[in-house]
């Protein structure tokens, strides 16, 4: 047992606390590294990703006529708050989600960039309707980004012109689905 | 002593001197926008003396995608849709001069029955705008009901709209030669229960929102626009009413039915935000007088003129205004003879506050920023188109 123990070529799994571990660590930390990540990694981090679920606070970064269907959605009928998602008004350092609301045109998408960059990491984008997403409508003007991806890492697309509030809400529900099975790191 | 803030004591303040702008050294810039929780896309660099406004330098064009050069290259029908794009809060509004112009300069005639939808969608679509607005004032000046009220009592407007036209707020309803398709048989009763009953919920809000001391403070006296100065600056809608001056497209150039209507033009002499915001809510009730009476009046009979498959203008020019909910938008369209239009060219009510919002901000303090704005009716997608 206790040369099991003391072993030294035993294999670390990849921790979710500390990831990959090199073969000549400490082996009695490593040992009770591995038992604490054995029993408290799956508790840890659903606890944690239940946390970041329920509290999607997104930007408040209006692009285009989309913003009109996502103030809809924060009204009383739709109701996004339900699901954990309020718009933080105060600061960017308290948001964790950034919707794209409809098209990007060239002046904005530095503005765009320059945001998500701003806002402190776990974050998650949602690019909500057809002109965020291929430049909808308008994807033969001269002006408009044929789509945000280019610009920004999109976890959700919602699609329609602009997409119901019913939809934006599933898409938002999809999102909490990501960061459920995400593994915490 | 005290609150005085010692400018010399500051690094980056120098009273004596003036900087690359030839303003003040003590003069500080500010950037605000397009994101910050003031306003919607659109960036306003500020000129501040402590706490007041030297100079506002409005920056707009964050949302330009070019709607015109768009419509040289689709045909009169195909512009249809994204012509109400600039504008979804109000896509009837946006839509209805490009209809009538369309209308005049391929001659194309319109049924009776269709004027009367056309009226009655284009006065829902105001109370839908007006009230959206009016959540967004709230909730800019911190009153959250004002928020929830308006947004829950603006959904039920909005079925109306969707019952008859098949979508929530893009409807693109309005088509040359009438309306797309006819409202359903249910439609008439509906509307007027939905109506009877938003006129009154109307009432409710002048006590929570309108006699509430917190949102008087805000608003009273605060960025007052004179007479001479809207007419001067070209201000339009409730913006140039609430400065005591009577005009409304409605009244001075009557199109479709709105001459057999019976309705008052609201007008306020104060010009200061609180007016700006309490002449839109007065409106609603006209806007609800006028759509209950086309609903008594509209006859039946067909809703669409039928037209070819690519209709075709004559050579000529039209410049077609209405009012929209936000003030005049008009029209001016040029035709060499094809079945796409020559030019196409939008002036918008949005676009002319930008000089009123300069003019009013300069000399207002900086907390007063969003009163100000907001009382503008200010939308900058439409604004950029
Ligand atoms: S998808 Fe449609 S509604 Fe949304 S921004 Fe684009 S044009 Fe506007």
């Amino acid at each position: 047992m206790l040369r099991e123990l003391l072993s030294p070529k035993r294999e670390s799994s990849r921790g979710a606390l500390d990831g990959e571990r090199p073969a000549n660590f400490n082996i009695l930390v490593g040992k009770l590294s591995e038992v604490l990540v054995k029993a408290i990694d799956k508790p840890l981090g659903y606890a944690i990703n239940w946390g970041r679920l329920w509290s999607l606070w997104p930007v408040h970064l209006e692009t285009a006529c989309c913003s009109l269907e996502f103030g809809a959605a924060s009204g009383p009928r739709y109701d996004v708050e339900r699901f954990g998602i309020i718009e933080a008004f105060g600061s960017l350092r308290q948001c964790d989600l950034m919707v794209i609301q409809g098209t990007v045109t060239r002046k904005m998408a530095p503005r765009v960039r320059m945001i998500y960059d701003q806002m402190p990491e776990p974050k998650y984008v949602i690019a909500m309707g057809a002109c965020a997403i291929t430049g909808g409508l308008y994807f033969d003007s001269y002006n408009v980004l044929p789509g945000i991806d280019g610009v920004i890492p999109v976890d959700v697309y919602v699609p329609g012109c602009p997409p119901r509030p019913e939809t934006l809400i599933q898409g938002c529900i999809l999102l909490q689905e990501k960061i459920k099975r995400t593994r915490f790191r | 002593m005290g609150l005085e803030i010692d400018r010399e004591r500051i690094p980056g303040f120098d009273v004596e001197g003036k900087d690359a702008d030839g303003m003040d050294k003590g003069i500080l810039t500010l950037s605000v926008g397009p994101q910050h929780p003031g306003s919607g896309h659109f960036r306003l660099i500020v000129k501040v003396d402590g706490d007041i406004i030297v100079e506002a330098l409005p920056d707009p064009g964050y949302v330009h995608r070019g709607e015109e050069k768009m419509c040289e290259y689709r045909n009169y029908i195909q512009n249809i849709p994204h012509l109400e794009r600039p504008m979804i809060a109000d896509s009837c509004g946006i839509l209805y001069p490009y209809v009538l112009a369309v209308e005049e300069i391929c001659n194309i005639p319109v049924p009776e029955r269709a004027k009367y939808i056309r009226v009655i969608m284009a006065e829902l679509n105001r109370c839908i705008f007006e009230l959206y607005w009016l959540g967004i004032y709230g909730i800019f000046l911190g009153h959250s009901t004002m928020f929830m009220w308006p947004m829950a009592d603006r959904e039920l407007l909005i079925d109306l709209a969707e019952m008859a036209s098949g979508a929530r707020v893009t409807h693109a309803y309005f088509v040359p030669g009438g309306v797309r398709n006819d409202v359903p048989d249910a439609f008439p009763e509906k509307a007027k229960r939905h109506l009877l009953y938003f006129r009154n919920r109307l009432k409710e809000y002048k006590d929570i929102f309108y006699d509430n001391p917190l949102f008087q403070a805000r608003t009273v006296g605060v960025g007052i626009l004179r007479r001479e100065d809207a007419i001067n600056l070209g201000a339009t809608g409730p913006v140039l009413r609430a400065s005591g001056v009577e005009h409304d497209i409605r009244k001075v150039e009557p199109y479709d039915v709105y001459d057999e209507l019976d309705f008052k033009v609201i007008t306020m002499n104060e010009g200061d935000s609180f007016a700006r915001a309490y002449v839109p809510w007065l409106e609603m009730y006209e806007s609800v007088e006028i759509a209950l009476q086309a609903l008594e009046r509209m006859p039946s009979g067909p809703v669409r003129t039928k037209l070819g498959p690519n209709p075709k203008g004559a050579v000529g020019e039209v410049f077609k205004r209405v009012e929209a909910a936000r003030g005049e938008l008009a029209y001016y369209l040029v035709s060499d003879g094809n079945p796409k239009p020559y030019r196409v060219k939008l002036s918008v009510p949005s676009f002319r506050e930008i000089p009123v919002m300069a003019h009013l901000l300069k000399g207002a303090k900086l907390a007063d920023m969003p009163s100000i704005y907001w009382s503008m009716n200010y939308w900058p997608v439409e604004a950029d188109r």
